[in-house]
Parts: C-alpha cells; structure tokens; sequence
C-alpha cells in the first residue's frame, strides 16, 4: 500500500460535493414533478414545492432537546439491549489473542501484527453491531407503532432521523472508545522489550526527473520493469530525480528518509550497493548545495540527516561555504532536491512516496487513536447509511442494503471507474452500438446531422448518470487507516483524517434529506 | 352561542391499500362531522367500522384518501397543532425497556419542558394515574391496565387542549374506569375537548356530550346524547307506583286526548338499545346513512 494520497482541498471537495448533490437533488426532484403532475394532473407540481417548501421549514425549526430526547431514548434501548456486550467480547478476544499471534517473529513485524490485530478487530467487532442496530431500531418502532406516541407529539420527522443517527452514533463512540483504550493497553502489553512504537509524521513533495542531458521530464527511464510505478534515473549522468518538499517551519536539523530500487545492467563493484547523491538546490539563487553521498540501502531505509548550517565544496567557486538550509536554500517555501545516481551505467529507481522529510515523530498513542477515530467515522457513514435506509425498508433488507454499500465502497468502486472510463472510446453506449453495427472504427468522423447529434446527447445523457452513479459510491478504503500505524506512521490529517470526515458529513447530509421525506410521505403503519 | 369547532372533517374518505397500491380495504367513506370547543364527543361503531382510522386520520397518521381535516385550525399534517394534543393509542404502544419515570420524562422532552417541569408533571400524573408504587418498574413487566395507565399520563404530559383517546377504558378495572370517567369530566370542567371511542356504551353515555355512530365506515347517527335517546314521538311519565285501577283511569283519560298508553314500567331507553337498533337498522338497508338537520351543519 501507498500512504500517499492526494491532500484533501476543502474548497475543491466541497464544489465537487455541490455538483454531486445537486444533481441528484435535480433528478429527484423533476422525476417527482414529473410524477406528481402525471398522477395529480396540474396540481401535482404544486404540491411538490409545497413538500420542498414545509421540508425547508421543518429542517430549520429542529429543537436540539427533542433531538436530544431521541438519542436519549435511543442509547437507552441500545444499552438495555445489551449492545455495549460487544465489549465483553472484545476484551475476552484480546485477553487471548496473545496466545495466537506469533511471537518468534521480528521484533518490528510483531508490532504490526499485534497493532493490526487490534484495530481489525475493533472494527470487525463494532461495523456489525452498529449495523444490526441502525437498522433495526426505527423498522421495530414502526412495528410495534411506539413511533406513534412520538410523531404525534410536536416532534418533526427530520429530527426522528437524526436524533437516532446521533445516538447510535454515541453508542457506537462508546464501544468504541472502550475498545481503544483496552487495545491501546493490550498492544503496549504485547510489544517485545527490544521494539518500539513509533509513530514518524512524513512530508511528501512533489516528484519531477531531469533526463540524461538535464531537461525536465515527467518521467524517468522506464527500465521494462511491468510495474510502471517508479521510475528510474541514469547512473553517472545528468539525470536525476528531483522532489520538492513544502517547507514552512524551521527547525534545526531536517531528515531525509528513502527506499530507492536499484536496476543494474552490471554486475558493478561486488558487494557494494549504488552510490546516491543529494543535492539541494535553490534554482532563484541557482545555488547548489551536493551532500555527501551514501550506498543505498536496497532492501532497507536510507536515512540521512542535514544539519541547518551545511558546509560543502562549491565546484564553481572552488571553495568551501557553509550555507543556511532556511535562509539560503529553502525557496518560497519549498526544498528542492535532486537525487542522482553516481555508477554509471545503473539505475536508481523511485516514486513520489519513496522519499520524504521526517517530522519529529508523534507519540503513538496520537497514532493509534486517530486509526480508532477511523474506525467510528466509519460507524457513524454506516449508521446514516443505514437508519436512512431504514425508514423505507424493513430491517433485513436494511441491512443487506448497508452492507452492500460496505461491499461496494471497500472494493467494488474501482471496477465501476475501470468500467465507466473504459468506455470512453468511442462515444457512449448509443453511439457505439452505431459503431458496430455500421462496421466504423472507433478513430472514423460521425456525420455531423440530427440523428448523430441526437444519439450523442443521449449518450451524454447516460454517461452523466454513470458519472453521477460513480460519485455517489463512496471510497471506504479511506477509513481503514490501521496501516498507517502498523506500519509505524502517523495518520496524516489532510489526506486521510480531513478526507474522512468530510465524507461523512458529505453523506449524512443527504441522508437525513432522504430519510426525512420517505417517514413524511409514508404512513406509518406497519405493513 | 355556536361554539367554534377544534375539529373538522368534510367528505373524508379513506382506502387501506397493500404494498402495490391496490384497494384492499374502504374504512371511510365521505365522513364529515365537528367537534365544539369543550365537548366531550364520542366515536361510537362496531368493531372494524373505522373509528380508530378516524383518530389517525386526525392526528396526522395516516393520509386522508379523499376530504380534508382540520384540527385546531390547521391541516392534519401539521405538525405544530400536536403541541396542544394528547393521544391515547388504542394499545399503548411505549417504549418497553423504560421505566414509568423515564417515559414521562422522554415524553416532556419532546414538549421542550424543562427538567423542572417535567418532573413535577411526571410526578403529578404518576400520582393522577394511580401508579405510585410502579414508577420505578420498567414498562415490560406492566399488567395491560397499568400499562393504559401509564399510556394515559404520557397523553396528558402536556396538559393539552384536545385530548384524543381511544378506548380509554379498555384493559381497565371498574374503580380505573370510574377514575377514567371522572377524569374525563374533570378535562371538560377544565374546558378542555375530549374525542373518545368505545364500545363500552355505559361509559359513552355517562361522560359524552354528543356522539357519532360508525357502521362500516359511514355515519349512522350525530347528535347529542340526550336528543339521540329521547324519542320524539313519545312521552314519557315517571310516578310511583300505580295499581292496577289507576292504570286503567289514566288510560281513559289519554283516551279522551286521543293518545294510547303504549307500554308501562321501567322506562329504559338505553344507550344500548340505540346502538343495537342503528346497527340493525345498517345492516338491514345498507344505503341508509345520517343526514344532517337544520341544527346540525356538518
Ligand atoms: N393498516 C391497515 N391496513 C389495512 N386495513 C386496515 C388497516 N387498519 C385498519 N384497517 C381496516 O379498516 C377498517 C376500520 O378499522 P379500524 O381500526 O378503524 O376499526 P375500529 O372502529 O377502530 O375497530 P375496533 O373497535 O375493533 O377498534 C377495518 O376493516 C380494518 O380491517
Ligand atoms: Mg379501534
């Protein structure tokens, strides 16, 4: 796994979100007009923005204390049903989970193990706890028609969904938390004497190559390795990769660290690695600051340190200087360096991820209860998901309606993208079928008349749904963030933690939109 | 001195339908009545004739097929008019894991009551109902008239102005629905307005104002109480006892004015007799319904 994603921009995220949600909110809201004024005639429609218009009313006249009564009532039937049991099971797991993991293993791999097992099974233990009751709890109000001593006092439908959303939530916190701190225990318990935890905070930069002769290139030389994920430089030459590190603080002394592949057309010098380079630069001031070089470690972790002042042997100059990493190198912010390979004839193999600046490491109890937050703004998707799916099904099919969502986003959305993007060529489904039939490659000019432009309209048409489709399926993988600790990493606010919570908020907020208009417009007797 | 109405229905109609949408059952058909501020108004009818298909179509509920309610002046899908009503379910349906406390207390909440408030109302009507020595007991463990009990204090948790219950003496012993019926009069003393159904005729004509008889969805009968029984072309005479001679005096007086002594001895026009002659009466000619008089605009 990679632990770099994209950083989450709010501005961007939140356009996008706009996008999304509004034209799902279109389509629902003309396919509903359109239905209205088929089944009612003219009225139709306007009984239509009266709904839109009493829901807008009834979303801003919420009273927190009787959502807060409902959570009220809702932790308390989660209590009284004895869902914080879960607990009891957990902490009996862990007592004897140390019997079962094996403890001959190296030392750092013993921590990953016991700090994956913990979180894994936080979240195995929590996700259908919380499913069976988000799904279960309003099916079974309706059933038994307790929810009409509630709807028939002033108590608006919206506020029904969100005080149940709010305190599943909080049961779920609870199981939550208790788990975390037990296995937060537990793992302090388990690490061997001679490993430690550790949580490193890295910063990434950006990656660009400069090619043999030194002109900037995406890419490096691909070395016919199948994977295409790193990228190689030339030994000896002018090639080189060149990473630029976000630099705003200023500290004494900064760490590089690395895993670089090697390629070799050469047998070299037996029983010496590669020799790598570092070179800072300042491309304003066209300074460049070489750093010793070092072997690489092939199989392990370059780890260099550079000191604020930094004393080097200028070649243009001829003379040694001593620099100032912030003042003199560091450019608008950003450290430049450039990484080249000294043998000539090998390569030097890397990504974006392969090389970063490491932070003063954070305590890993930071770490580790961030991967639990993880775990609860999971519960917390998974709980709006399922009380909103709740107030138009029954419980079972609920859940199996919150599970396939699960399914869905934990894998299942990189097969739509392949298979909306692979369909691009060649025009949509219409268009293609065109294609086909009248035997046109795909590379072949339409004629430009009605019925072409007709049938491409329409296959915008199905291909905006498709997009629309692909972004209404989240990206769950986001919230499984316990390899970012098992591996002795902290787990970074802006591309994972800021990711998650948006997109819990993202999707609760047309869950409550869904769940308060199917318990307005249903009657609710149990059917 | 026409009092202005908390409840009106006009021309309401309302089809049961199953999932696809298909009529399965009609439980209302052109219903219109009202209900006067301060009147105690009872929903009488056999069972399964739509009385408490009317209480929900009231309360919001359910939707109206056709017709349109109107409930302290607004629609009944308004929301905001339940901060002046109570409702007693038919059973009552309460959250079973709470205790009787609890319920009263989560039942404030949802009035924007302030602790204080809530527990000196919880305690109040804890007392009002008679459940002192449960209040601590969770609501599963209840008897059926415990639990109508505690059903009866959460619909007055607000003190409201239109108290709907139905079947309110269901499930209760004889000193619960002698409480229950002078609960009710004391609501109506208070000037507030009582909608009840019930079969128990007794109770119906003891505390209700004016009554509505349901037969299958349509109104059979509307009127007050007193008007309902009296029959308008009879007259009746209650003395002490009379011999046998007496009786035979007293018919050739009504003789002379051209009248007939029909029956003598217990004068009893019931509630009961009414009930059973409309019900008879609907099932012998089913097309028959209420129309209403001069004095009764519905
Ligand atoms: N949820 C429902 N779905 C379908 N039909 C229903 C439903 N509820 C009630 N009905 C039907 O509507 C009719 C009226 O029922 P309702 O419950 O209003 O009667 P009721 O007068 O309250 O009877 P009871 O005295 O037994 O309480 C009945 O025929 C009943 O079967
Ligand atoms: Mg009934």
């Amino acid at each position: 796994m990679t632990f770099d994603h994209a950083p989450f921009l709010f501005g961007p995220a939140l356009l996008h979100w706009v996008l999304v949600f509004g034209c799902f909110a279109g389509i629902v809201f003309s396919v509903s007009v359109l239905i209205a004024l088929g089944v009612y005639g003219a009225s139709g429609p306007t009984a239509v923005m009266g709904r839109v218009w009493q829901g807008l009313h009834d979303f801003l006249g919420i009273s927190p204390r009787r959502i807060w009564a409902i959570s009220l009532l809702t932790i308390k039937e989660a209590v009284r049903r004895k869902a914080l049991f879960v607990f009891v099971v957990f902490a009996s797991l862990v007592m004897f989970a140390g019997w079962f993991l094996e403890s001959d293993l190296r030392a750092d791999l013993q921590v990953k193990n016991a700090v994956s097992f913990a979180l894994t099974t936080i979240s195995w233990l929590t996700l259908p706890v919380v499913l069976l009751l988000s799904c279960w709890g309003l099916p079974e109000d309706i059933r038994l028609r307790s929810i009409h001593t509630i709807v028939t006092k002033p108590v608006r439908r919206n506020e029904i969904v969100m005080g149940r959303i709010l305190g599943f939530s909080i049961v779920a916190s609870l199981i939550v938390s208790m788990m975390g701190v037990v296995g937060y225990v537990w793992i302090r318990r388990q690490v061997p004497n001679n490993a430690e935890l550790i949580c490193r905070v890295p910063v990434y930069g950006e990656l660009s190559f400069l090619d043999r002769e030194g002109n900037l290139t995406d890419k490096g030389v691909n070395t016919g390795d199948i994977w295409e994920f790193r990228s190689y430089v030339e030994g000896g030459t002018r090639s080189s990769a060149v990473y630029k590190f976000p630099m705003d603080k200023v500290t004494d002394n900064v760490r590089f660290e690395s895993r670089f592949e090697a390629f070799r057309t050469h047998k070299g010098r037996i029983g010496q690695s590669l020799l790598v380079r570092y070179v800072l630069v300042n491309p304003t001031k066209g300074l460049r600051v070489p750093l010793g070089s070092f072997e690489v470690a092939e199989f392990g972790l370059n780890e260099k340190d550079v000191d604020r002042q930094i004393s080097f042997f200028d070649e243009d100059k001829n003379d040694n200087r001593t620099v100032d990493l912030f003042d003199d190198v560091v450019d608008q912010n950003t450290l430049t360096v450039e990484v080249q390979c000294l043998d000539a004839g090998q390569y030097l193999g890397m990504a974006r991820p392969d090389m970063f600046i490491r932070m003063p490491d954070r305590s890993f109890v930071v770490g580790y209860f961030k991967a639990v937050v993880g775990v609860l703004l999971l519960s917390i998707f998974l709980i709006s998901i399922g009380v909103t799916s709740s107030t138009f099904v029954k419980g079972p099919v609920s859940i199996l309606l919150t599970f396939t969502v699960l399914l869905v986003g934990q894998g299942f959305r990189e097969f739509m993208l392949k298979l909306i993007t692979g369909e691009q060529k060649g025009g949509g489904p219409i268009e293609s079928w065109y294609r086909l039939i009248t035997h046109m490659n795909d590379t072949l000019q339409l004629p430009d008349n009605f019925g072409v432009k007709l049938m491409q309209s329409i296959d915008n048409l199905f291909m905006g749904g498709l997009w629309l489709v692909q972004h209404l399926i989240p990206d769950l993988s986001y919230f499984v963030m316990s390899p970012y600790v098992a591996n002795g990493f902290d787990v970074p606010w802006s591309t994972a933690m800021a990711k998650c919570i948006a997109m819990t908020v993202g999707y609760l907020v047309p869950c409550l939109l869904v769940g308060y208009y199917s318990l307005t417009l249903r009657e609710l007797e149990a059917k | 001195m026409e009092k202005q109405p908390v409840i009106q229905i006009k021309n309401l109609t309302k089809i049961y339908r199953d999932f696809w949408g298909r009529k399965k059952v009609r439980a209302l058909n052109s219903l219109s009545l009202e209900v006067k501020k301060g009147e105690v108004f009872g929903l009488l009818g056999p069972n399964g004739s739509g009385k408490t298909t009317t209480m929900k179509l009231l309360l919001g509920l359910l939707f109206p097929t056709e017709g349109e309610i109107n409930v302290l002046g607004k629609p009944a899908s308004d929301v905001s008019k339940n901060e002046w009503i109570g409702y007693l379910p038919e059973e009552s349906y309460l959250y079973r894991f709470l205790n009787a406390e609890e319920t009263l207390d989560f039942y404030g909440r949802l009035f924007d009551m302030s602790a204080q408030q809530r527990k000196e109302r919880a305690n109040q009507l804890i007392e009002k109902v008679g459940l002192q020595n449960a209040r601590k007991r969770q609501l599963k463990e209840y008897s059926k008239g415990m639990t109508r009990r505690i059903g009866l204090a959460q619909a007055l948790i607000n003190d409201p102005d239109l108290v709907l219950l139905d079947e309110p003496t269901s499930g209760l012993d004889p000193l619960g629905s002698r409480d229950m019926k002078d609960l009710i009069v004391k609501l109506r003393d208070e000037g507030k307005s009582v909608v009840m159904c019930s079969h128990l005729l007794a109770d119906v004509q003891d505390v209700c104002d004016r009554i509505a008889i349901l037969y299958a969805g349509e109104l059979k009968e509307l009127g007050s109480v007193e008007d309902l029984l009296k029959e308008q072309h009879e007259t009746e005479l209650l003395t002490s006892k009379l011999s046998p001679e007496a009786v035979i005096d007293i018919e050739a007086v009504l003789a002379k004015h051209n009248a007939k002594l029909l029956r003598h001895g217990h004068p009893t026009n019931s509630l009961e007799d009414l009930f059973l002659k409309t019900v008879q009466k609907s099932q012998e000619r089913p097309g028959q319904r209420y129309v209403p008089t001069g004095s009764e605009k519905t």
